[in-house]
């Protein structure tokens, strides 16, 4: 392994290692605008130049391998001239315009000019004027002005998606980036090109003016789109003046954006999950009919009638967290048993980057529950229906052969076929709502977290109002207090997720014990 | 090209011969539109010659020849650009390592010749090494050179004559003199407009390569530019600036955001609306452009801006502080 010094440090680097790489793994960032260690390189933006001895000019970090004996500077005058020259050349024709630009809080631009700009412009010329506000897809909008030609967007497009909407267009000052002629960007990955820009010139429409990023409250879980897991931030809006009632902050996701995970998603998410939330915003919640002690105890009773009978099954949605399908397979049993199923959820093709047919983001962690694997889903006939969960799907009505139950039981967050014709409707939790275990088509556990409080009235974790229906019932129930409780109970009982812990997920998850050998 | 473009085809038929090559591009820029004519007739004609093509000559060696068009770039001249262009892909330089010999055009092992270079080869075929470093100035400046002669002469021209021809001579003799014998040189840009300038008093040179470099210039392309007495520096400069401007790829920052501003302020300071401050802004901005780009055009810009505030300060100076122009003649032309 070459040894290289690097500002007096010295370090040992696997050969091919980067200057800027060697310096990310001490935990020190050059700074950058056009690398990003999911594209190639481009090497145009020279903000990461540096000096390297014996070398006449400066080098550019994200390009320049270590090399044996390799003697670094990355702080010295001449790189910090550099830097500042860099930034001043950046903002020369940058508008002004951090006040009502949506990147502004979580912009380079605005980062390096305060660590490494002079602090002022001697350009007194009237800056470049472009256009504003370029519709270039169905979720993205383009300035300009805003641009740095980092070529991020483009290299995205090209190497990521191959899709290649995006392309420079005209040279020189008067370069910009551009979308090919009757071509849109709408790929099912065009919002990555968004959290790609360094700066303001691509804005997600959803997004755009939602709320400013300081306002954000972010909480790092799983999508729940589809079975790949995807790691991703969700910003929940806490801007005071945007208060929905009085005294209450206005607790609603404002944007969902990918976080990097290697083993999963790498740096990116689909647009689908990327907008998910908006299909949630957009269900309709359940409202609860009576209040919830005479819910859970009217469940229990109807319940428990059937399990006596031997009419009782059980219909379970593949988005449910482990948590509430083991609390209700634990319910269930309590009650007497009956058939348990997970509701089969697919739609469309993998499509080999990341979206996946199953739409159920735990269908594995829910069949390894029910000692199910998914796809089997031989139809079962039962008087009595238990329904636990969503499937956000209005063409899905989520109930085996319409008509064949007599009686439902609902759990769930909103609205659907199943609430309209069940007996009894309890609301619950939806999946930012609420902590909980996710296990991906891969078999790897992952920390699904509460993002906000319930939107809906009166909900409630799943396995909580599981828990309260056999209370209700009077019959025994698990001391469990928190998701980690039950958790912990399915890691002693569930032979798959045998040392599942919140501590050995982390923030990027676990491979359970069900995928090893798998 | 134009004149002789069997010379130019042989030297590269040898050049691709000696390295084994099996095709051959000439890449010509896109106004060259007669240019591109007389090439393609001449590379015809070496095809059914056989002297290109399958087998050539029975040789059992195969070369293609292809006249390649490009789009009217500068930037295509810098051989990393130009093998992105022939690729279909925009001009843009290439971040180096790895160099053409390495991985070029399809990322083939690549030589990139300029045509000059290439007229040479049938020469030094055929007369021998020994030949080629007989002319000019031996040791190290030897063999023919194509001097572009333009500016304020008498007889502008492309001239050939040894390396180490002294500029005077150059001037006088095969350019015929100054244009105008009452208006005496000022400056001569001795390499394409993209090296420093020299002053009239450091004229007294061999045009070689190391006579220029011991000036502090360069011969580069050898296209020579004579400006006598009446040439206002600051607009000379401008018009360089805006060329450069212009011509950057703006692919990388510097040269990009940095061209543009060089030739605003050149503009200001010529239409007289420049501020003191000005000569130590073009001077900071071109050194900021300097050594920090991917390609040579951004040092392109700097060099002859740095050249012409440093040697003509004065002319500089006066614009901004008289809002006129020394030598009297069309100032404050107004904004190009």
């Amino acid at each position: 392994m070459p040894r290289v010094t690097i500002d007096g440090f010295e370090m040992d680097v696997a050969p091919g290692t980067t200057i800027l790489q060697a310096c990310l793994q001490r935990g020190h960032e050059i700074p950058h605008y056009c690398y990003h260690d999911g594209l190639s390189i481009a090497g145009n933006c020279r903000m990461c130049l540096v000096d390297v001895e014996k070398q006449p000019k400066l080098v550019i970090g994200c390009y320049t391998p270590v090399a044996e004996g390799m003697v670094v500077h990355t702080e010295n005058d001449k790189v910090k001239n550099a830097r500042s020259a860099m930034m001043e050349f950046f903002l020369i024709n940058h508008p002004l315009d951090c006040p009502i630009c949506d990147q502004a809080g979580e912009c380079r631009l605005q980062d390096y000019a305060v660590t490494h700009g002079t602090g002022k412009s001697r350009y007194t010329e009237p800056k470049l004027a472009l256009a504003k506000a370029v519709d270039i897809g169905p979720h993205v909008t383009l300035d300009q002005e805003r641009c740095i030609q980092c070529s991020r967007c483009i290299r995205f497009c090209d190497e990521v998606t191959k899709t290649g909407e995006l392309g420079f267009f005209d040279r020189g000052e008067r370069s910009q980036i551009g979308i090919f002629p009757g071509r849109s960007l709408d790929n099912a990955y065009s919002g990555n090109v968004v959290d790609l820009c360094p700066v303001g010139a691509l804005t997600l429409k959803e997004f755009r003016f939602q709320t400013r990023v300081w306002y954000l409250r972010n909480t790092s879980t799983i999508c729940a789109g589809c079975a790949r897991g995807c790691n991703v931030v969700v910003g929940v809006g806490q801007q005071p003046t945007l208060m929905t009632t009085s005294g209450q902050l206005d607790d609603r996701i404002k944007r969902i954006v990918p976080r990097v995970n290697a083993d999963v998603n790498d740096w990116w998410i689909c647009d689908e999950g990327r907008l998910s939330y908006l299909r949630e915003q957009g269900a309709t919640r359940l409202v609860p009919a009576m209040p919830y002690d005479a819910a859970v105890a009217k469940a229990g009773a109807i319940l428990a009638a059937a399990a006596r009978a031997g009419t009782l099954g059980a219909i379970l949605s593949p988005r449910l967290v482990c948590e509430d399908v083991f609390a209700w397979k634990t319910a269930l049993e309590a009650f007497g048993g009956g058939p348990m199923r997970v509701h089969p959820l697919r739609r469309g093709e993998d499509d080999g980057l990341l979206i996946r047919a199953d739409k159920g983001a735990n269908s594995t962690g829910a069949g390894w529950i029910l000692g199910q694997s998914f796809g089997a889903t031989a139809p079962f006939k039962a008087r009595t229906l238990l329904v636990v969960g969503d499937t956000l799907d209005p063409a899905d009505t989520f109930v085996p052969e319409p008509g064949s139950a007599a009686e439902i039981v609902y759990v769930g967050p909103f609205v659907t076929p199943a609430s309209r014709a069940a007996a009894v409707s309890i609301p619950a939790a939806s999946w930012s709502e609420a902590d909980g275990t996710f296990v991906s088509f891969e078999g790897r556990a992952q920390r699904v977290r509460r993002c906000h409080l319930p939107l809906g009235q009166d909900a409630r974790p799943g396995w909580r109002i599981a828990l309260d229906v056999l209370h209700a019932a009077k019959l025994d129930a698990p001391a469990w207090t928190s998701a980690d409780d039950v958790l912990a109970a399915i890691a002693a009982k569930v032979p798959e997720l045998e040392g599942v812990t919140p501590a050995a997920m982390g923030l990027l998850g676990v491979p359970a014990r069900g995928t090893v050998g798998a | 090209m134009e004149q002789d473009p069997h010379l130019v085809l042989e030297g590269t038929l040898l050049g691709a011969y000696a390295i084994r090559a099996s095709v051959a591009y000439i890449y010509i820029r896109g106004e060259f539109v007669h240019g591109t004519r007389v090439l393609e007739r001449a590379v015809a004609e070496a095809y059914a010659a056989n002297y290109a093509g399958a087998n050539v000559l029975g040789s059992g060696w195969s070369c293609d020849l292809i006249v390649h068009r490009g789009a009217g770039a500068y930037i295509c001249g810098e051989e990393t650009a130009l093998m992105s262009s022939l690729e279909g892909d925009r001009g843009y330089p290439r971040l180096k390592p790895p160099f053409p010999a390495a991985s070029g055009v399809w990322k083939c092992p690549t030589t990139i010749n300029n045509v000059e270079t290439v007229a040479n080869i049938p020469f030094i075929v055929e007369r021998g090494a020994a030949w080629f470093s007989s002319v000019g100035k031996p040791p190290k400046n030897t063999g023919p050179k194509l001097y572009c002669l333009s500016g304020h002469v008498k007889r502008p021209g492309v001239y050939e004559a040894p390396l180490g021809l002294p500029m005077r001579e150059l001037i006088e003799e095969l350019g015929g003199g100054m244009l105008h014998t009452d208006r005496p040189l000022k400056a001569v840009i001795p390499g394409g407009s993209s090296v420093p300038v020299l002053r009239a008093d450091e004229c007294d040179l061999d045009l070689d390569f190391d006579s220029l470099m011991a000036k502090g210039t360069m011969l580069g392309s050898a296209g020579i530019m004579v400006m006598d007495s009446s040439v206002c520096m600051v607009a000379a400069m401008a018009r360089i600036a805006h060329f450069y401007h212009h011509e950057s790829c703006g692919q990388c920052t510097p040269c990009r955001e940095g061209c543009g501003w060089l030739e605003r302020i050149l503009n200001r300071i010529e239409t007289g609306l420049g501020l003191p401050s000005d000569l130590d802004l073009l001077l900071s901005v071109s050194d900021n452009i300097m050594g920090n780009t991917i390609c040579a055009l951004g040092d392109a810009a700097a060099m002859p801006t740095i050249s012409f505030v440093k040697k003509f300060e004065e002319e500089f100076r006066h614009h901004i502080e008289h809002k006129t122009c020394l030598t009297g003649t069309l100032a404050m032309q107004g904004v190009r």
